[in-house]
C-alpha cells in the first residue's frame, strides 16, 4: 500500500457541523484535550493538603517547570504566567508527539491506479499542530495573554520606557544625551515593530517544524519509490530507513515545545522581571 | 534574468526558499560552534549554555520557514 505523493500543506476537512468545516488536525488535537484533561483529572482528582501519590508526580513536574520559568519571567508574574506556559508547553508537546504514534497518515481513503497500486490521499489522521490555523490560534492566545499581563501588572510609565525610554543617565554621558535620547526613541520604534511580527514568527516556527517532519517521514516511507527502486525493496526499505528520523521528530517535537514555551517566557520577563543577575 | 523569474511561482519559490535555508543552517551551525566552544571552556555551565543554545537556534531556524511558507 502506497502512501500518496507528499503531504498536502493544508489540513484536509473531513466533515462539517452546521456548515463549519472540521479538518483532520482538528479531530486529532481534540482528542489529545481529551485525553490529557482525563489524564491530569485522574491522576490528582481533588486536590489534598496532603498529597497522594498521583498529585505527587504532578507536582513534582510543576516543581520542575518552575525552576526553568521562574528566573526568567520574575517571582511577582509566576503565578499569573504559569498557567499560560506549562499549559502551552504540554499541549504542543504531547500533539507533537502524538503525531509518531501508529496510525497518523496512514489510515484513510484513496484510489486505486492503472497499475492496480493503492494511493492514499485523504488521511483521517494529522498531526495537531500540522495545521497553520492550529499554530496561528496558539501564537494569537499566547500574545493576547502577554499584553494582559504586562498591562495588568506593570505601570503605562515603566513600560513606555523599557521600549522608548534612554538607557543612559545623564552622568555618563554628558553633551551626547539629546543624541542618544532620541537615538532611543527610533530604536523604539523598531521594537514595536518586532512586537507586532511576534504571532507571525511564533507560528511559522511550530507549524514549519512540525507539517516538515510529517512531510518528511512520508517521504522516508516512499523513498524506494521516489529513487525508482522496486516494489519489494521500498517495502523492506520502509522498515528500517524511517527510524533515526522518529528519533529526530521526537527531539524537534520536544524542544519546538520547549522554545514555544520559553520564547512567551522570555516576552512577558522582557516587560516584568527586575531583578537583576538572573542565574538559572 | 530577474523578469523571467519573476514571472511564475514554480520558478522563483524555490530559489527563495534555498536561500532562505542556506542562511538559516548557517546560522544554526554558528550558534552551536559557540555553544560547543563556550562549553570546552566552563564545562559546568554545560545546562545553562544548552538551554542558550536551543533558544538561538529555533530563532535562527524560525527565518527559514518564514522563507519556505511565506
Amino acid at each position: 500500500m502506497n502512501a500518496s505523493e507528499g503531504v498536502h500543506q493544508s489540513a484536509e476537512k473531513i466533515g462539517e457541523i452546521l456548515g463549519f468545516p472540521i479538518t483532520n488536525s482538528m479531530v486529532t488535537s481534540w482528542v489529545v484535550s481529551l485525553v490529557l484533561i482525563l489524564i491530569i483529572r485522574l491522576t490528582v482528582g481533588k486536590a489534598k493538603l496532603i498529597p497522594g501519590k498521583g498529585q505527587l508526580v504532578i507536582e513534582s513536574v510543576i516543581d520542575s517547570i518552575r525552576s526553568i520559568i521562574e528566573p526568567i519571567v520574575g517571582k511577582r508574574v509566576f503565578f499569573a504566567s504559569f498557567w499560560l506556559l506549562s499549559g502551552l508547553f504540554f499541549f504542543i508537546l504531547i500533539n507533537n508527539l502524538s503525531g509518531l504514534l501508529p496510525g497518523v497518515g496512514t489510515i484513510g481513503t484513496g484510489y486505486y491506479d492503472d497499475d492496480g497500486h493503492f494511493h492514499l490521499n485523504h488521511y483521517f489522521i494529522r498531526p495537531g499542530n500540522a495545521d497553520l490555523n492550529m499554530t496561528l490560534a496558539l501564537a494569537l492566545v499566547a500574545n493576547a495573554v502577554w499584553a494582559y499581563i504586562v498591562l495588568r501588572h506593570e505601570k503605562l510609565g515603566h513600560i513606555a520606557h523599557h521600549v522608548f525610554g534612554p538607557k543612559a543617565t545623564k552622568k555618563d554621558v554628558g553633551p551626547f544625551f539629546i543624541p542618544l535620547a532620541i537615538l532611543f526613541l527610533a530604536v523604539g520604534l523598531i521594537e514595536v515593530v518586532s512586537i507586532m511580527f511576534r504571532p507571525v514568527s511564533l507560528t511559522f516556527r511550530l507549524f514549519g517544524n512540525v507539517f516538515g517532519g510529517e512531510s518528511l517521514l512520508h517521504s522516508m516511507f516512499e523513498l524506494g519509490n521516489i529513487l525508482g527502486l522496486h516494489e519489494t525493496v521500498t517495502k523492506v526499505m520502509a522498515c528500517f530507513v524511517p527510524v533515526p528520523f522518529y528519533f529526530m521528530e521526537v527531539l524537534i517535537g520536544f524542544v519546538q515545545a520547549l522554545v514555544f514555551m520559553l520564547l512567551v517566557a522570555v516576552y512577558i520577563g522582557l516587560f516584568t522581571n527586575h531583578e537583576e543577575g538572573k542565574d538559572h | 534574468m530577474i523578469e523571467i523569474l519573476a514571472q511564475s511561482p514554480d520558478l522563483y519559490k524555490p530559489i527563495q526558499a534555498g536561500l532562505g535555508c542556506i542562511g538559516a543552517a548557517i546560522g544554526v551551525g554558528l550558534v552551536g560552534m559557540k555553544g560547543a566552544e563556550a562549553v570546552g571552556r566552563n564545562p559546568d555551565a554545560s545546562t545553562q549554555i544548552l538551554v542558550q543554545s536551543i533558544i538561538g537556534m529555533a530563532l535562527a531556524e524560525a527565518v527559514a520557514f518564514y522563507a519556505l511558507f511565506l
